[in-house]
């Protein structure tokens, strides 16, 4: 649903309006959500960033409101595997505490830095909680996603009182009936009558990350109306070296939600999918029998058991973590999760009805596939982070873990009895794979500049690349290579090329999870114009 | 105290109360209470529409709820056990019940009343040192009416003002404009000069609101100042100037406008010659020229080729040229020239003459800007000025004029101050923008009287001027001894003489005298008793290491504790009070205030006990009551309340809600008649209210004219000018103050009785700084950079450093984690964002973290707030550092106002790891 069908219906649509040459950064709006929500120390659902561009004496600074823009099309609710978060008719974006596993999926979907996870009750003085705080405390907001809720219980009182959010400050976001320049409004878009709508419609305005196509529903004003029109961002804010600056606070921080923790389930997950993959397509080329199969892939779902004990380690509310299933509907998480719901039983009957094997593993072999699949494009929905995001990223995933997934096979292939029937085949797939990943990874370093991957990700990227073209791209189809001629020696060639296109994928992965792992940061395509030197206000004699 | 509107237990209560933590209050909010405990804090909505920022609240009120609940809090009376006093002793604080604490303090008293209220030098026994700008009474109940009963004593201890007020402001403002702090009236305004006020931090909700509108209505701003502040980056324009330099900038914008520019085109002519001096004509000994008959100073009439008395019927008054006059000159000590016929030239003409010297070229290189940008500002202001517009205000028709100038407390405070102050206020006047809609205004009086209402208090005085209460410096009168120990009286005839005279005096004197008096200077004593309430002058003072060694000499100190602090550290004993959520108390509210606290309306607030106190702190005005019958006084303190020392006048014309001056009464009950007084007040005697009332609405108010924001109708209707350009009565006073301290001896004023000159003249100021580390014996090249401050709007004030919550949402803004250091200056010394640093001045070393920016000037660095804590509970563990530590108290820092400035000149290097 966009706005423009919206605003022909009687549907609400509440969002904001934020004027940047009104706010001051005093962050009056910062405390009064925090003492509106009761928001745990550090966490700030509204937070003013401090914003300085230019060089001296050429220098401009602004305050940025940020928090959650209740998208219209949010990037976090589709990724949500329970439901938790959800869309409501009126555009608010909410959170059922009670539903959330604490997966993070909608933090890292989230490209507003909008979400928290808070594990631990802590107070604000070290002693522990004072006795405010404790009547304050919401022990349901622990261990699940936080967020912004534009105060939905005073908004929803209106319908009982009969008062107008964004009017009567009653019903309307504390951050905007607390706001000491009214820089922040808040009121209903599909209203044409509402301040907020007259105030979009008045002056021009932008939205954050638009070409994210998020839709967010705040909308900056950046104009000095009746004197100073806004202007475009300087080509030196947007340098590498401003975008490098862990002190700009428009530059994202790696994400901290997913540790090594959820990174293992990429690593072993996909490597095992990949294995079960490659084990049957084996099997199926004749390579392979299939007791030697099912030995395979119960060696492969060992691996994945360990990929998913420690996400299951990972999430903040461990004893609902079968909500996981919930949202097969949108969730590539939870349709991961069901893929897993396959091959554990299929597996198991190939163990107890042998008889039923080969179609059993056959199953394995599809939800192996499908695994894989979700796997990829659980990361690529991670809309929030520019380096999972990117449009390489479920072939980049695929391809490795089928790489990696015909390297174990390979390397495994030198403990069995009898070894797979000819490596030949295997080889020549695994140096095409590894010409594929080294292809697809230079194709990712190559964009990722254009897809907003910053310079400090791309810092990351670029240092582990040239380990990464000896281990993943390089080492395999030196090693595979003389496998095609056969020899004596080939089979643990094989094995040592399946190895190294396994630590090259792990590698890269980590890289990309736990370093890579910046969080978009914020952007000013227009702004007041002010400051000094060239970015002061234009002259002016006389009022317009 | 159990408090009434402490709801019953499962009910949500909102409690309404006002927040008074800094001077741009009281700002009314409500506090949820649930089950007796302060949850959450929110505006008071119920005046959207009335409050000037729509019944908002800062940042800092929200700390209020923590403030409450910080376990830190001292709760219990504390004695202390360590005779020995000083940082690095530990006081031994022991608990001891209020009795026991009350006895302490009143045997103290007692002590005193019987030896007699002033020691053998002539200075009171007893000192007593409160937070700035007056806030603090707005949360020690009685405690004034206790003072008043007491008599005697000496509020002259500085906590840092001087250098942290406004202060050239506060005397020169009230002089010229009845402004005791002037701002610029954003709601009619289109232009504004602004020269470091850093008023989008400072301004209060109430200024912080209006400028946005002014902002979004199309003002522009341009901001004159080292380093791009809040402020600045709020500002069309960002002028990076060198500090100290802001006089010489103002000085050439005049110079551009009546010298390079033709000033009868584009200055409000007509209010120069009728609303101002300038017509008046100075003869040779730079004194007015006089009528022979009536005294009055003459003015020459064009029209005939006359000089006439200012008062006359002029037609053309000359504002040029030098004119044959006869008349005589009354200069110091009542001595005449008198002259048969003498050239006499119009002040105007002198002005003119004066700033032929500081041209735009002069002032470029002086203040390190780009000379066509000075020029094109003055071009811009003066085009702005729409000389001759009108405006309705509530039916009458007056001037407007949408220009304005706005002066920092660094840029008004100290050195300079004097030269900034008078150039702001002549560019106003040239384009007719002095306390007319739209222009420069003044918010409030604190030295003239009434001290309720600025505009009564323009009276007729001498020349067609308004009155002013100056100390007199004539032979009899002067005050020859200091009487208190900052000697206000006796060395700034500006301060005058009114409750609040002490403070404003050269409050640091007594500090830098109790370590090292100048010579002759009568002993200086230390005080028997220092009180210490609601500041903390060991951090908050220039030099404030120093200030806290003289703390520690003195021989009784009873401060009232929130927490432990630096100050109270020296305490002997400390008790503590019911705090902002705790406690009773009525507040004006509405009419005209401190940073744009223009209100439609005016009356009262009540705070209240939201919550119980907490452990044993006790409501101030207990604690006056207690102090008072255990001292003797209670008879005088009650009357006190009832002639209203501490809130209003309980008994007046048609009322009489006075207490029984006999017996104690409780808190409630006080504040219960005031509640009374106040509703009579307000309502005019028809809706007479007691506490439980307030307690419910929380305020009353009745309809304040706008009309009353502006002086310039009650100049005219008393028929009075301005004073500017020309200063003769600031020259006279000058003279005679020199005389009268050569008479005793004292030459160590005379660096400061040079300012007094009737046309400013622009020193070198920002030499006096660099040259200071001569004195010190240090080499000025060791101090290659500018160390500044900057108003944390999140901590100023408050009291707050002890809470984690401020410190979180505070570290938003830019500064507040460490010292702003400009990012190439930083790379030239190696030194990366987040390294530790050093900073050293002459006198003092601070450290903190580097925050590296761009928004500063190369040769200035700023520090943030003030800090540098080592009692405090969790400002102690910040680690960033203050410039209070690194400026000095000294004579040659000191203007002839008494004030310092919030500048130094230190070093930067990176702290060994």
């Amino acid at each position: 649903m966009n706005l423009t069908e919206l605003n022909t219906g009687s549907a609400k649509r509440y969002g904001m309006i934020v004027d940047l040459n009104r706010c001051v950064g005093c962050q009056t709006c910062t405390i009064a959500c925090k003492h509106s929500n009761d928001t745990p120390p550090g966490v700030q659902w509204r937070k003013v960033l401090d914003v300085e561009q230019g060089t001296f004496p050429d220098v401009s600074r602004l305050f940025l409101v940020t928090g959650c823009q209740h998208c219209a099309v949010p990037s976090c609710v589709p990724v949500c595997p329970t439901g938790a978060t959800r869309q409501r008719e009126d555009g608010l974006v909410t959170m059922d505490y009670d539903l959330c596993i604490g997966c993070a999926s909608c933090a890292v979907a989230c490209p507003y830095q909008a979400r928290t996870i808070v594990h631990e009750k802590e107070g604000y003085y070290a002693g522990g909680q004072t006795e405010q705080e404790k009547q304050t405390t919401h022990e349901d907001r622990y261990g699940v996603a936080n967020k912004c809720t534009f105060c939905v219980e005073r908004i929803d009182t209106a319908a009982i009182t009969g008062l107008v959010p964004g009017v009567d400050p009653e019903v309307t976001p504390a951050c905007a009936t607390s706001c000491i320049t009214q820089a922040i409004r808040f009121g209903d878009f599909a209203d044409p009558s509402s301040t907020v709508s007259k105030l979009a419609q008045d002056s021009r305005s932008f939205q954050m990350h638009a070409e994210l196509g998020n839709d967010p529903q705040i909308k900056y004003l950046y104009e000095v109306p009746q004197s100073t029109p806004g202007r475009a961002a300087d080509a030196a804010d947007l340098d590498d070296e401003r975008q490098s600056d862990p002190a700009n606070p428009l530059v994202g921080k790696p994400q901290t939600f997913w540790d090594y923790r959820a990174a293992m389930n990429f690593v072993l997950g996909g490597m095992a999918a990949g294995l079960m993959l490659a084990a049957w397509l084996a099997h199926a080329a004749g390579l392979l029998g299939t007791y030697a199969l099912r030995a395979v892939d119960t060696a492969a779902a060992a691996a994945m058991a360990v990929g998913l004990f420690f996400v299951f380690l990972k999430i903040g509310r461990k004893a609902r973590f079968l909500y996981v299933l919930l949202r097969p509907q949108s969730s590539w998480m939870t349709r991961e999760t069901w893929c897993v719901a396959f091959i554990y039983p299929a597996l198991g009957a190939s163990w107890v009805w042998p008889q039923m094997a080969q179609g059993a593993l056959a199953i394995v072999a599809l939800a192996a596939a499908g695994f894989l699949y979700c796997q990829a494009r659980i990361l690529y929905a991670s809309k929030g982070i520019p380096a999972w995001r990117a449009p390489l990223m479920p072939a980049m995933l695929v391809a490795t873990g089928l790489s990696e997934g015909l390297g174990m096979l390979a390397a495994l292939s030198v403990t069995m009895k009898p070894p797979l029937a000819s490596l030949v085949p295997v080889a020549a797939a695994g140096i095409a794979l590894a010409l594929i990943n080294a292809w697809l990874w230079q194709r990712y370093i190559a964009e990722a500049r254009a897809n907003g991957i910053g310079p400090l990700a791309r810092g990351e990227l670029a240092s582990t690349t040239p380990i990464l073209r000896g281990l993943a791209h390089a080492a395999p189809v030196l090693l595979y290579l003389p496998c095609l001629a056969g020899g004596a020696a080939a089979a643990w060639l094989a094995a040592a090329a399946g190895v190294a296109a396994f630590a090259g994928g792990a590698l890269w992965k980590l890289v990309v999870i736990l370093r890579a792992c910046h969080v978009q940061g914020f952007a000013l395509p227009m702004q007041p114009q002010r400051g000094s030197g060239k970015r002061a206000a234009p002259e002016r004699f006389s009022m317009p | 105290m159990a408090a009434p509107a402490t709801p019953a237990s499962g009910e949500r209560k909102m409690v309404p109360l006002y927040c008074n933590q800094c001077v741009c209050g009281p700002d009314l909010f409500k506090v949820e209470v649930k089950d007796g405990i302060a949850l959450r804090m929110t505006p008071n909505h119920d005046l959207e529409g009335i409050h000037p920022a729509g019944g908002r609240i800062c940042v800092k009120a929200y700390g209020l709820v923590q403030k409450t609940y910080n376990p830190n809090r001292i709760t219990r009376p504390l004695k202390r056990t360590n005779p020995k006093k000083g940082k690095e002793h530990d006081p031994g604080f022991v608990p001891i019940s209020w009795d026991e604490a009350l006895d302490i303090v009143a045997g103290k008293l007692n002590e005193i009343q019987a030896k007699g209220l002033r020691d053998e030098e002539g200075y009171p026994r007893l000192a007593a040192s409160f937070g700035g700008g007056g806030t603090p009474t707005r949360y020690m109940g009685t405690f004034p009416a206790f003072l008043s009963a007491w008599g005697v004593m000496d509020q002259g201890y500085g906590s840092g003002q001087g250098a942290k007020c406004f202060h050239s402001e506060h005397l020169y403002g009230e002089f010229w404009h009845r402004a005791f702090t002037v701002v610029v009236d954003s709601l009619n305004c289109d232009y504004v000069i602004n020269f470091g006020s850093n008023n989008e931090a400072s301004g209060g909700v109430s200024g912080v609101w209006r400028q946005a509108d002014a902002r979004s209505r199309g003002l522009k701003r341009v901001q004159v100042e080292p380093h791009l502040s809040v402020t600045g980056a709020l500002s069309g324009e960002w002028v990076p100037i060198k500090p100290k330099t802001d006089a010489a900038y103002l000085y050439a914008l005049i110079h551009r406008i009546v010298l390079e520019r033709n000033w009868r085109e584009v200055c409000d002519v007509r209010f120069l010659k009728e609303d101002t001096n300038s017509p008046y004509l100075v003869g040779p000994h730079g004194y007015f020229m006089r009528d022979n008959a009536s005294g009055k100073p003459l003015i020459w009439d064009l029209s005939d080729a006359k000089a006439k008395p200012y008062d006359g019927a002029i037609a053309d008054a000359a504002m040029e040229g030098a004119y044959m006059v006869a008349g005589y000159e009354e200069g110091p000590d009542g001595e005449r020239w008198v002259h048969a016929s003498v050239e006499a030239k119009p002040s105007f003409e002198l002005m003119r003459e004066h700033l032929r010297q500081y041209t735009p070229e002069w002032a470029a290189a002086e203040c390190d800007v780009n000379v066509e940008t000075l020029r094109r500002v003055a071009d811009e202001f003066v085009a702005h000025a729409k000389i001759g517009a009108t405006i309705e205000i509530d039916g009458h028709v007056l001037p407007h004029r949408p220009v304005g100038v706005m002066l920092g407390k660094g840029v008004n405070n100290g050195w300079g101050g004097y030269q900034a102050m008078w150039g702001r206020t002549m560019l106003a006047c040239l384009v007719g923008a002095l306390e007319v809609p739209g222009g420069t205004m003044g918010t409030k009086v604190r030295l003239n009287r009434p001290a309720d209402n600025r505009l009564k208090s323009a009276k007729h005085g001498e020349d067609g001027f308004m009155a002013y209460p100056f100390n007199s410096t004539k032979k009899d009168e002067w005050q020859s001894k200091p009487h208190i120990r900052n000697a206000y009286k006796m060395l700034v005839p500006l301060s005058a003489n009114s409750p609040w005279s002490a403070a404003l005096g050269p409050a640091h004197l007594p500090w830098l005298f109790q370590h090292k008096a100048p010579k002759p200077w009568p002993r200086q004593t230390l005080p028997e008793m220092w009180i210490c309430y609601r500041t903390n002058p060991a951090i908050s003072s220039w030099n404030a290491p120093e200030v806290a060694k003289r703390i520690a000499e003195f021989p009784f100190t009873l401060a009232f504790g929130y927490t432990q602090d630096e100050s109270n550290w020296m305490a002997d004993v400390i008790l503590p009070e019911a705090t902002d959520l705790e406690s009773w108390q009525m507040s004006r509210i509405g009419g005209t205030g401190s940073a744009e606290q223009f209100w439609h309306h005016q009356g009262w607030a009540l705070r209240q006990p939201a919550v119980a106190p907490a452990g044993e702190c006790k409501d101030m005005t207990d604690i006056a009551t207690e102090l008072a019958k255990r001292t003797g006084l209670l008879k005088k303190y009650n009357e006190a309340i009832n002639r209203g020392a501490a809130a209003m006048a309980l008994r007046g014309e048609g009322y009489d809600y006075s207490l029984d001056p006999e017996v104690p009464h409780g808190a409630k009950e006080i504040w219960d008649a005031v509640a009374k007084a106040a509703s009579h007040e307000t309502s005019g005697g028809t809706d007479i209210h007691g506490i439980d009332w307030f307690s419910e609405k929380g305020f009353m108010l009745r309809p304040f004219s706008q009309l009353e924001w502006y002086l310039y109708p009650r100049m005219k209707e008393q028929g009075l000018r301005f004073e500017m350009p020309y200063q003769e009565r600031i020259k006279r006073h000058g003279e005679q103050l020199e005389r009268r301290l050569h008479e005793v001896g004292i030459e160590w004023w005379n660096p400061q009785l040079k300012e007094y000159e009737a046309l400013p003249g622009y020193l070198a100021f920002p030499d006096i700084w660099e040259n200071y580390a001569t004195e010190l014996g240090r080499d000025p090249k060791d101090f290659p950079l500018w160390a500044l401050t900057s108003r944390s709007m999140q901590y100023a004030w408050g009291a707050n450093v002890g809470l984690p919550l401020i410190r979180e949402v505070a570290q938003n803004v830019s500064g507040h984690d460490g010292v702003i250091i400009n990012r190439a200056t930083a790379r030239k010394l190696g030194i990366a964002d987040g390294d530790p640093i050093v900073l050293e001045s002459a006198s003092g070393t601070t450290r903190g973290r580097a925050t590296l920016r761009e928004g500063i000037r190369p040769d200035t660095v700023l520090l943030i707030g003030q800090f540098d804590h080592w009692a405090t509970p969790v400002a102690k563990d910040f680690g960033v550092g203050s410039l209070n530590s690194l400026t000095d108290l000294a004579l040659s820092l000191t203007d002839a106002t008494g004030s310092g400035a919030d500048i130094m000149r230190v070093s930067l290097r990176k702290a060994p790891a």
